[in-house]
């Protein structure tokens, strides 16, 4: 049950890890995979798949990313997926991608945020690992509807054994809150048997995602 | 204890959950790829077979969005099937659809805007005009083709969105697509909307879109060209030459193995030819459109039979259709019934000098098959040939005298029916094979031929010299005789009796008194009072009623009016070419039901009754006595063979002595011998009417015990006792009387 608070100089280090589609026919989202970069990386990854194989066999790893409609939800999800921006409209329904960090397979859902489709979260409860929940650090004026869904979710039976991790997106922009004003607004501190952990990051720039994923594979592996 | 009962109450209850679909629930959720796929699989497996599966909705929602093709379409197919079930869920899935519109494989862009136009809830209307918009868009031929017929399906649901998204005008755009199956389904897409549009302005074919159509017809699939030569002949051609060049355009499709693509471009032909002024023009297409109906023959029965139906109908347009062909038309013995019977009446409609004799061979063959029905028709058509075709007359009574020595008994029967036919056609001219037919008389059973036979040896008792005898050998069991048999034996024996009145008056007197004592029938009893009236007060105008000169007969070869015609030409290759009833009368709520028909009859019925009220006829003979002497008058007419006795096209009236309302009168008895259900009412009312008018007193002497029933709803004429001078009656103990002889005249059309 540990959790900590990521401290401010962890926002301005730099993407740099290598997330890449694991599907390389998914012509969709054109990201050019750069061949030598995978021809390394494969030898590498081989050996280590196979020691996860073994961990978590062909087991996916299953994430969800919720939030309010316009946190940001979408662009994470891509930002992670092909490591780079897209243009993205207001999702209805659901986005899913694989995405590939530490030669760990996740599968990442990324549901849509408006009030219509918040009801049918709950149908992607089941099975799921974590819940990465994302709050537009700007609109100050919704957080405490961010705050009610939160609890709501955290409610489901199904999602008792899931870890969260906060986003406190938006970085990038000004009047942005901060992580402890965030986890505050949020009232994590109250949740009980629960591992949390919250980030300032910025989508767009490409701040602070990798190191809630690695918090996240951190906490599954032990 | 009940914290721990508490905490573990999802054990208690959610593992008792037992169930397939629980098991599929779990599966579609399930961390393993391979794991959800098969979930997949079963659940579309049970949905086929009927399953409810449609809880699982938002799970099978969830696999939706994958590289897996296999597992898109089964989770597409899923969606198809169950999103009028779960509405408000279907949102869940349009993410995933506006991405797949987007997708790099045309395939799965095709896929997904069709799915997307399949699933017919308003909520996903809100979201597909983008993605439709695009598709309409699309480089690729094949995602443009199936989103034009996307716009169909959204406009079904949304006319206003279609409109206002400007889907309608880039639908007419698509018309001019360089792709020809793009062309052919814009064109489906354009008429069928058409159909329901408002305004009837959606799909106007004019001469841009015709001659595009025209260039993509050749080039697209049989069922393009269906929809392309359907909307052709909505157009209307400025001028002969343009009708001409339509044509010469068309005729290559006539080559097509579709039969649909043959028939719908004959309709194209037929439906121009009426806008072609040269003679020589309108020759060359009715030739080149035999061989194509020709080979659709070589088809499977069914379609067999549609295209006879067709075949019948252009038949009746253009004769000279097909002229020498007829040998395509013979029966085969393994061909189904109903081909044979389409096949038989095309031989009739072609029969001609030339054929004659090889159509008898194959008819007299016919005769002799298995099939009772067929063997009839058979029969029946050799006596249309002999109608139809004067020079051949001789030779179809011999092959029919030849069937009658056969003694099959269906066939003599039949035969004698046909044979009372010609001579009705000709008469006089084969007397000599009466003797022939004689000799059936105890074979004979059925009430028609029986019938028949008598009116034979009533027309022809002068000739025969033991007609007295042959009609006393039918009148032995008068009274268990049908009630048509019973009127053609009173109608004959007056016959004989005003031919040969030395030795039949003991007879027609005994007929008279049966008919008006003992059978309780109206039609009858009324038919022998008539009779009776008539040959006592003066025999030389009975002869003048019941032996005038009958109207001469002849085959209908055409059953159908020229308006009707013309519009079952226009839906050649539809059902209402096979049925032979305009789409109206078949379709939906515009059709004439029987309810409306009797509706209409009796608003007319109440008009008229209210008419009549000075005439003292009550409601209950409005009713009863119409239906009653619908028949009777029908059959006074000496024409009660069938609905095939077309003869009552000139009046048989002849009577220079005519009262004003005479001409009425005989209108009234056309009116009510046509099998139209409406006018009967009328036409019984109309008639009584008229004999009122007349001033005839036809009571019957209702002081004796003559009348079995009590004047009423059985007895039309009774009634109008009421306005008679019954003091005049009684003359005799049962004969009935006439207040005016002028009344034999008017009733010249009972003859």
């Amino acid at each position: 049950m540990g959790f900590f608070i990521c401290s401010t100089q962890l926002c301005s280090t730099q993407l740099r890890f290598d997330a890449r589609t694991t599907q390389s026919d998914n012509p969709g989202h054109l990201a050019p995979i750069d061949k030598t970069a995978d021809v390394t990386d494969r030898t590498e990854r081989s050996i280590f798949s196979r020691i996860l194989g073994r961990l978590w066999g062909d087991k996916e790893v299953r994430i969800l990313i919720l939030g309010l409609d316009g946190a940001g939800k979408t662009t994470i999800l891509y930002r992670l997926q092909v490591g780079e921006v897209v243009t993205t409209i207001p999702t209805i329904g659901f986005n899913v991608e694989t995405v590939q960090y530490k030669n760990i397979k996740f599968q990442v859902w990324d549901l849509g945020g408006q009030t219509s489709i918040r009801p049918y979260w709950r149908c992607y409860y089941a099975n799921t690992d974590a819940v990465i929940y994302v709050v537009d650090s700007v609109d100050r004026d919704r957080v405490s509807t961010a705050k009610e869904e939160l609890m709501a979710m955290l409610e489901e039976d199904e999602l008792k054994d899931a870890s969260l991790l906060v986003f406190a997106n938006k970085q990038d922009m000004a009047g942005a809150m901060t992580a402890a004003e965030v986890s505050d607004a949020l009232g994590l501190s109250t949740l009980m048997n629960r591992q949390w952990s919250i980030y300032k990051t910025s989508a767009v720039k490409g701040e602070g995602l990798t190191e809630g994923l690695d918090w996240l594979i951190n906490i599954m592996q032990k | 204890m009940a914290d721990f009962i508490k905490q573990n109450a999802h054990r208690f209850f959610a593992n008792n959950k037992k169930g397939e679909n629980a098991e599929l629930l779990a599966d579609l959720n399930s961390e393993y790829r391979d794991r959800r796929k098969d979930a997949v699989k079963r659940v579309i497996a049970n949905m086929t077979v009927g399953k409810d599966v449609s809880s699982l909705f938002p799970q099978v929602v969830k696999n939706m969005q994958t590289e897996d093709l296999e597992m898109k379409k089964l989770v597409y197919l899923y969606l198809m099937n169950y999103a009028k079930s779960n509405p408000d869920l279907v949102i869940l899935a349009v993410n995933t659809f506006v991405k797949d519109t987007d997708h790099v494989n045309p395939l799965i862009r095709a896929l997904a805007i069709r799915t997307m136009g399949c699933i017919r809830v308003d909520k996903i209307l809100d979201h597909l005009c983008e993605p439709l918009r695009k598709c309409l868009q699309d480089d690729n031929p094949y995602v443009r083709k199936t989103a034009a017929i996307c716009v169909a399906k959204l406009w079904d649901l949304d006319q206003e969105r279609a409109l206002e998204n400007g889907f309608v005008t880039t639908l007419q755009d698509l018309v001019s697509d360089s792709n020809p199956m793009v062309v052919s389904n814009a064109v489906t897409a354009l008429a069928e909307m058409q159909e329901s549009s408002a305004t009837k302005d959606v799909f106007v074919v004019n001469v841009a879109f015709m001659n595009k159509m025209l260039a993509a017809l050749n080039e697209c699939t049989e069922w393009g060209q269906i929809a392309i030569l359907t909307s052709l002949a909505e157009y209307k051609p400025l001028d002969s030459k343009e009708a001409e060049n339509i044509c010469e355009r068309v005729i290559p499709r006539l080559q097509h193995a579709n039969g649909s693509v043959v028939l719908s471009a004959i309709r194209v032909i037929m439906m121009f030819m009426r806008h072609i002024k040269s003679d020589d023009f309108v020759k060359g297409l009715v030739k080149k459109m035999s061989p194509p109906l020709v080979s659709l023959l070589a088809s499977a029965p069914e379609v067999q039979y549609v295209s006879l139906r067709n075949i019948n109908l252009i038949l009746q347009k253009r004769p000279d259709i097909l002229q020498n062909d007829v040998r395509v038309f013979f029966c085969k013995y393994n061909d189904p019934p109903y081909v044979k019977r389409e096949k038989l009446e095309i031989m009739i409609k072609l029969c001609n000098e030339k054929n004659i004799e090889q159509i008898l061979s194959e008819l007299k063959e016919y005769a002799s098959e298995v099939d009772v029905d067929f063997v009839r028709k058979a029969v029946h058509a050799i006596g249309r040939c002999a109608i139809m075709i004067d020079e051949a007359s001789e030779r179809c009574v011999n092959v029919l005298l030849d069937l009658i020595n056969t003694k099959v008994n269906y066939v003599v029967q039949e035969a004698i029916i046909v044979i009372k036919d010609i001579f009705r056609k000709y008469p006089k001219r084969y007397e000599a094979i009466i003797p022939t037919l004689c000799q059936n008389l105890d074979s004979l059973d059925e009430p028609e031929a029986k019938g028949s036979l008598i009116w034979i040896i009533g027309e022809y008792a002068e000739r025969i010299e033991n007609a007295d005898e042959l009609i006393e050998n039918f009148l032995e069991t008068f009274l268990e005789e049908n009630s048509q048999v019973q009127l053609q034996l009173l109608t004959a024996t007056v016959k004989l009796f005003l031919k040969k009145p030395s030795q039949s008056q003991e007879i027609v007197h005994r007929v008279l008194q049966t008919a008006t004592q003992e059978i309780d029938n109206p039609d009858t009893r009324d038919r022998a009072y008539v009779y009776w009236r008539l040959l006592s007060t003066d025999p030389q105008a009975a002869k003048a009623v019941v032996l005038s000169e009958k109207p001469p007969i002849s085959v209908e070869t055409s059953t159908i009016s020229p308006g009707l015609m013309d519009e079952l030409i226009n839906n050649i290759s539809t059902l209402a070419s096979v049925y032979h009833k305009p789409p109206k009368a078949f379709m939906g709520n515009r059709a004439f039901s029987a309810d409306a028909v009797k509706k209409a009859a009796a608003a007319d019925a109440r008009d008229e009754e209210q008419n009549m009220g000075d005439a003292a006829l009550e409601s209950p003979t409005a009713t009863g006595g119409a239906a009653a002497a619908k028949n009777p008058i029908a059959d006074l007419l000496d024409l009660d063979f069938g609905s095939s006795e077309p003869a009552l096209t000139s009046p048989p009236v002849s009577s220079s002595s005519q009262k004003p309302s005479g001409p009425n009168y005989s209108a009234d008895l056309f009116d009510f011998s046509s099998d139209v259900p409406s006018s009967s009412g009328n036409g019984a009312m109309g008639v009584m009417g008229s004999m009122s008018g007349f001033g005839i007193t036809m009571a019957p002497t209702t002081s004796s015990t003559a009348a079995p029933a009590p004047a009423g709803n059985n007895d039309p004429f009774g009634d109008l006792g009421g306005f008679g001078q019954p003091a005049q009656q009684q003359q005799q103990q049962q004969k009935p009387a006439t207040s005016q002889s002028s009344a034999t005249n008017d009733l010249l059309g009972l003859f």
